[in-house]
């Protein structure tokens, strides 16, 4: 207890990168030891544990999410095996909420960030476009526990979402034209002028411990 | 040598008589001496004065501190319910805002679960001078650590040795003993009767000696080895309780059936049962098991909740075992714990076994100040079930197809 608390550098560098306070830092730390079971790294097992997330119908997205090597920032392409603190922290710093002292520029590329994350989610094989199959899939997924909606009404969900989509980015189709699949240019187009960051952010307490006197 | 060998044993005589004669009498006899109440005084004091050290320590500014009732978690979850949210954002199209709500609520359950934070001890909101609870102080001054440096060798060598002697004496008469201070049962004339079942919500072991300590019980609970066990074994020799497996089939068949028969017979000691089924940390109050809810009879709520400040009760048996845990206790300050005693409930027309526990719990919880969650307790061991998982994917998607989404599809472009 007597030792005075000195932040090590790497915790300040990966504050700087990740944007969390120190605090934030060390509680996601505990929470990370405590999925990994005091392991360095965790797998896609690890999310097992968490009886909250099984609720959601899009768990499997999420999780993958966490071992795509497109959000871990790294160069390489396809799916992690393991992951260790530094990119879980990674992750969970797409779900940051906005900062008062933000600028025009980092606003926007903050919002860009948090986009291109939701486009990975929904882009499975990894080609840059979301395809209409791979939007049906998405929507199979959120409608999957109803045993009485039919994957015929799931499909054409998709194929009249697709079909907006489609309209706002490449404006009237010909009767011929094939729409390939949304970019992630056209992705941002849909979402201009929509406020998606206060949707998209996980508010963390500030964790300054206040002294209570009874 | 010799000497030395006297003088030892002629301490030990000293302090062996004047435990005897300032404890174990007294509270045999049912006197108090008042010296409990002077050490919690003290002990209060102290405290109060450690934590304005440390308030005078920490000297930054709290700019934008979000309200958080004592939350036990980091992150501020947003309540709003899954139908506004995602009505909110339907101007686009369907599915692809949808998915931030789930995205988000997946998240949020990742960085912290309702059920996960129940199984590890409560955070304090002000350090109370133990350092097993010291996670987020810092050094602050000097002299808090000279305060920190007499209460460890008052708690080890002391208090210590203290509870020890007591617990040597009484576990030896088979009563654990530890210094149980400011035990505060309110609403005595609830008390549970003969031939009726008593439950409590369950943080510890020493929840079942705290309830024996006012009235006798036949209790009910999970067969341990170790320590636990040989007490368990010789408390059935004086009182007939019933020990069971947990995971055998047969064996709960078997308690349904000798706990109705227990009940039916009026003579009997009123049953102690705890229907969570395993310790919670104290913070809230988990699913009831309505097991013991479907046998019948008379149900004599008690909601008990532990003061944190002076000391943590909450065992954690998949991390500490029996021992452990006791020396744990023993060298915290105080077990401070409020007990209360509800009127009795008893099952209504038209309630079946579920129901009747949730109502149950319901007043427990609110009456101990505790929060109330839907889960199971024995999640601390196994996994959700699968039919829990598509309850949610069902609600959203009754939602979508309500919305008429699938006969009305907005086709065609946007007019110009």
């Amino acid at each position: 207890m007597g030792s005075a608390h000195s932040v090590p550098a790497e915790m300040r560098e990966l504050a700087d990168r990740t944007g969390f306070t120190s605090e934030q830092i060390e509680h996601l730390h505990r929470r990370f030891k405590q999925l990994s079971r005091d392991q360095l790294t965790i797998r896609k097992e690890n999310f097992d544990s968490i009886p909250d997330l099984e609720f959601n119908p899009i768990r499997g997205k999420i999780v993958h999410a966490f071992f795509d090597k497109r959000n871990l920032r790294q160069e390489s392409d396809g799916l992690a095996d393991e992951i260790n603190f530094e990119d879980f922290l990674t992750i969970m710093s797409y779900f940051r909420p906005i900062e008062m002292n933000m600028d025009e520029e980092q606003l926007d590329r903050f919002r860009k960030e948090k986009l291109k994350f939701l486009f990975h989610m929904y882009d499975s094989d990894h080609d840059g476009k979301i395809t209409l199959q791979e939007y049906r899939n998405v929507v199979e997924e959120l409608l999957s526990g109803n045993p009485h909606l039919e994957k015929e009404s799931a499909r054409s969900i998709a194929d009249g979402a697709m079909m907006e989509a489609a309209s706002i980015c490449v404006g009237q189709m010909g009767p011929d034209q094939v729409y390939e699949g949304i970019t992630f240019e056209d992705f941002l187009k849909m979402w201009q002028g929509i406020d998606i960051e206060t949707k998209m952010h996980v508010r963390f307490l500030n964790m300054e411990t206040i002294a209570h006197c009874y | 040598m010799e000497d030395v060998g006297s003088a030892v044993a002629w301490v030990g005589a000293v302090w062996l008589a004047l435990v005897l004669a300032l404890i174990v009498l007294p509270s045999a006899l049912g006197v108090s001496l008042g010296i409990s109440e002077a050490y919690m005084w003290v002990l209060v004091k102290t405290l109060e004065w450690a934590t304005i050290r440390i308030e005078k320590g920490v000297k930054k500014p709290q700019p934008q501190m979000l309200k958080s009732p004592a939350a036990n978690g980091i992150i501020e979850r947003d309540e709003t319910p899954m139908e506004k949210e995602i009505a909110h954002l339907h101007r686009v199209d369907f599915e692809f805002s949808d998915i931030f709500y789930f995205c988000r609520k997946g998240f949020e359950a990742i960085v912290e679960d309702e059920v996960t934070q129940r199984f590890s001890s409560e955070e304090l909101v002000s350090w109370n001078l133990l350092t097993r609870t010291n996670v987020n102080f810092h050094y602050i001054s000097l002299r808090l650590t000279v305060v920190w440096v007499i209460g460890v060798i008052v708690r080890y060598c002391f208090l210590l040795p203290l509870r020890f002697t007591l617990a040597a004496i009484g576990i030896t008469s088979m009563i654990v003993g530890t210094t149980m201070v400011g035990q505060l049962p309110n609403s005595r004339e609830n008390k549970p009767q003969k031939g009726g079942i008593c439950v409590a919500n369950h943080t510890s072991p020493i929840d079942a000696i705290i309830l024996t300590n006012d009235g006798c019980y036949a209790m009910v609970g999970q067969v341990h080895g170790g320590l636990m066990g040989v007490i368990q074994r010789a408390t059935v020799k004086a009182c007939p309780h019933v020990w069971f497996e947990r995971s055998e089939i047969k064996d709960r068949h078997l308690v349904t059936k000798r706990l109705r028969e227990h009940v039916a017979d009026k003579s009997k000691l009123p049953i102690l049962i705890f229907p969570e089924g395993t310790c919670i940390n104290n913070t809230s109050v988990m699913m009831f098991k309505k097991g013991s809810f479907e046998i019948g009879g008379t149900i004599y709520p008690v909601a008990i909740k532990y003061d944190p400040q002076f000391g943590d009760a909450f065992w954690n048996s998949s991390k500490y075992n029996i021992v452990s845990y006791l020396l744990r206790l023993m060298t915290s300050w105080a077990i401070v714990c409020n007990v209360w005693y509800m009127p009795p409930m008893v099952r209504k027309e038209g309630e079946d076994a579920v129901q009747f526990a949730n109502r149950v719990k319901s007043a427990i919880a609110r009456q101990g100040g505790l929060t109330e969650l839907p889960w199971d307790g024995g999640l601390k061991r196994a996994k959700v079930k699968d039919t829990f998982r598509e309850e949610q994917q069902k609600n959203y998607s009754k939602m979508l197809v309500r919305n008429g989404s699938i006969g009305s599809l907005s086709t065609g472009t946007e007019s110009d």
